[in-house]
């Protein structure tokens, strides 16, 4: 079931039961921020959230964890509610291999019903907005997929870029803006400022939801997003032409804004609580001067909250973490089993491989450090047996305190790159980087005392079934 | 009325609840924060704001500028 809008999901999440309306009237602050960080704290079942009674609005409508469970993720996908994780991620790196998919063009977008444009335009007059948490420097848009184009071959729809970034409300039509360094709208930016040129964008809000998957997904530069959503979807991915910038965005948007990064300019920004589960911020960031908002009827204003993990942003980003870095890695070592890149955006990540020969596993295990997501993120690896199900915790910290010599399988390099958000990078931006290979020496290495592993018995398998069996008729 | 955050005294209404009369937005001239009325104490009286969060003159002024502006091509 691919879905077209996010409304359409939120009727299906509301089918499921995973979707909590609460209609008694609450407050902007700090209601629905606490209730969305709440959702994250009741378990891996938690609802999706949907507000419509906010004081001091008349017509409000906000949804908040859309992505925030396990359940709610398997639902995005049109998987069964109770698919596991493992599964989900599997499940995902299949449809990954239908890439790519084209878009199918829809120029009766619902958003084209509605239009602020020139003195007019007030993100307030559409946007119910309110802050997260307490020391946010202000409202924040931190759900949006927002496009640009490289300036330098604007026509490539590969490079026509969808992604997910920080975006402070700083006025009726201001915003500020955070472009990672390693993210490929920063490349659009720099190719803009190089040429003293401002740089048109869209932003849209409140997606479809494997639009939102595949906006926070790492991909490679020249690969569209709108064809890995097609994949994911199993159908192709709406897309209409924004009036303004002429850029492709999703059909099925709630809201979109348009306008320019305005080109050399930077302005006080943050701070905000971020995914890592830290703040950052107080720093000087572009800006965007919005030209025109588009908005379908009664518009649904789609919102995150994030701020010690677990919470919705660790679901949204998990399994799109993953399957990125297992797909590079296997590409050149199709021993690799499976990557659980689902902490912090892959800041620690456990790669399962199978070895060619000794030293095989740390080779993996340094490669990830070179992926292009890598780059920005992988400052710990931990590579365990194929045997080893690296979403298994037990099992990775088995293989960590039964298979490591630290002297020998435990490799520090100082000085590697990092998101400047990673709170422990020092300066910021820089980063030692650890890889601990808790695999079983194979030959030639012949360290360790590991000839006589215990294995499951052959007759286990059998009995797990039995013993399900029974405790079935009990 | 100052900022809670940096203690400036420009402060601007950025806009007003849509049911009249129950919440303004304020914004700081200077440090850009922007509040509701209606939030709690810890986000906007001066005195409850927490010591982490403050800033000063000397904090804008030397904030890190990110990403760095590039060199203009030459042509």
């Amino acid at each position: 079931m691919a879905y077209d809008d996010l409304r359409s999901f939120l009727e299906t999440l509301d089918k499921q039961g995973q979707l909590l309306h609460i209609g008694e009237e609450l407050s902007p602050e700090p209601d629905l921020a606490a209730a969305a960080n709440a959702a994250g704290r009741i378990g891996d079942g938690a609802p999706a959230l949907y507000f419509d009674n906010v004081r001091g609005f008349t017509d409000a409508r906000i949804a908040m964890n859309v992505h925030g469970s396990w359940r709610n993720h398997a639902l995005a996908l049109g998987l069964p509610a109770a698919t596991s994780v493992k599964d989900q991620v599997e499940e995902f790196a299949r449809r990954w291999d239908a890439f790519p998919v084209a878009p199918e063009r829809r120029e009766d977008a619902p958003w084209r019903g509605n239009s602020l444009t020139g003195t007019d335009v007030d993100l307030f007059a559409v946007l119910p907005l309110f802050r997260l948490n307490d020391g946010d420097g202000g409202f924040y848009l931190d759900k949006a997929a927002v496009v640009s184009r490289d300036p330098e071959d604007p026509d490539n729809f590969g490079k026509q870029n969808v992604g997910t970034y920080r975006i402070q409300v700083i006025g009726r039509d201001r915003l500020a803006f955070q472009p990672v360094p390693m993210h490929d709208v920063a490349q659009h930016l720099r190719k803009a400022e190089e040429r003293d040129e401002d740089l048109p964008i869209a932003i849209t809000l409140g997606n479809d939801p494997v639009m939102s998957i595949v906006a926070g997904m790492p991909m490679a530069y020249d690969r569209s997003e709108y064809e890995m959503a097609g994949a994911l979807r199993g159908a192709p991915a709406p897309i209409a032409t924004a009036p303004h910038t002429g850029f492709d965005v999703p059909w099925g948007s709630e809201v979109v804004i348009e306008g320019v990064i305005e080109g050399r300019k930077r302005q006080l920004e943050g701070p905000f609580g971020e995914f890592t589960g830290h703040y950052s911020g107080g720093r000087r960031m572009p800006v965007i001067r919005v030209e025109r908002i588009s908005y379908r009827d009664d518009p649904v204003f789609e919102s995150l909250y994030l701020g010690m993990p677990w919470t919705e942003v660790d679901y949204l980003v998990g399994p799109n973490t993953c399957v990125p870095l297992l797909k590079q890695l296997r590409a050149e070592f199709p021993e690799v089993r499976a990557v659980n890149a689902m902490y912090t955006h892959g800041l620690a990540v456990i790669i399962s491989t199978a070895k060619r020969y000794g030293g095989f596993a740390k080779a993996v295990g340094l490669r990830a450090l070179t992926t292009p997501h890598g780059l920005g993120y992988v400052s710990q690896v931990i590579v365990v047996d194929e045997d080893v199900d690296p979403f298994d915790l037990p099992q990775v910290m088995w293989a960590m305190s039964a298979k490591v010599n630290p002297a020998d399988d435990v490799v520090v390099i100082p000085n590697l790159s990092v998101v400047e958000l990673a709170p422990a990078a020092s300066p910021a931006g820089i980063t030692s980087k650890m890889l601990t290979d808790a695999t079983t020496p194979v030959a030639p290495d012949n360290r360790g005392n590991f000839s006589t592993p215990a294995k499951d018995l052959p007759e286990t398998e059998e009995w797990v079934g039995r013993l399900k069996s029974l405790l079935a008729a009990r | 009325m100052i900022c809670p955050r940096c203690a400036h005294d420009t402060i601007e209404t950025v806009t007003a609840s849509p049911v009249p009369g129950v919440w303004d937005v304020l914004q700081c001239h200077r440090c850009l924060y922007m509040w509701r009325t209606t939030e709690p104490e810890r986000r906007t009286r001066r005195a409850a704001y927490p010591p982490e969060f403050r800033l000063t003159q000397s904090d804008i002024d030397t904030a890190h500028e990110t990403p760095a502006i590039p060199p203009l091509l030459t042509h």
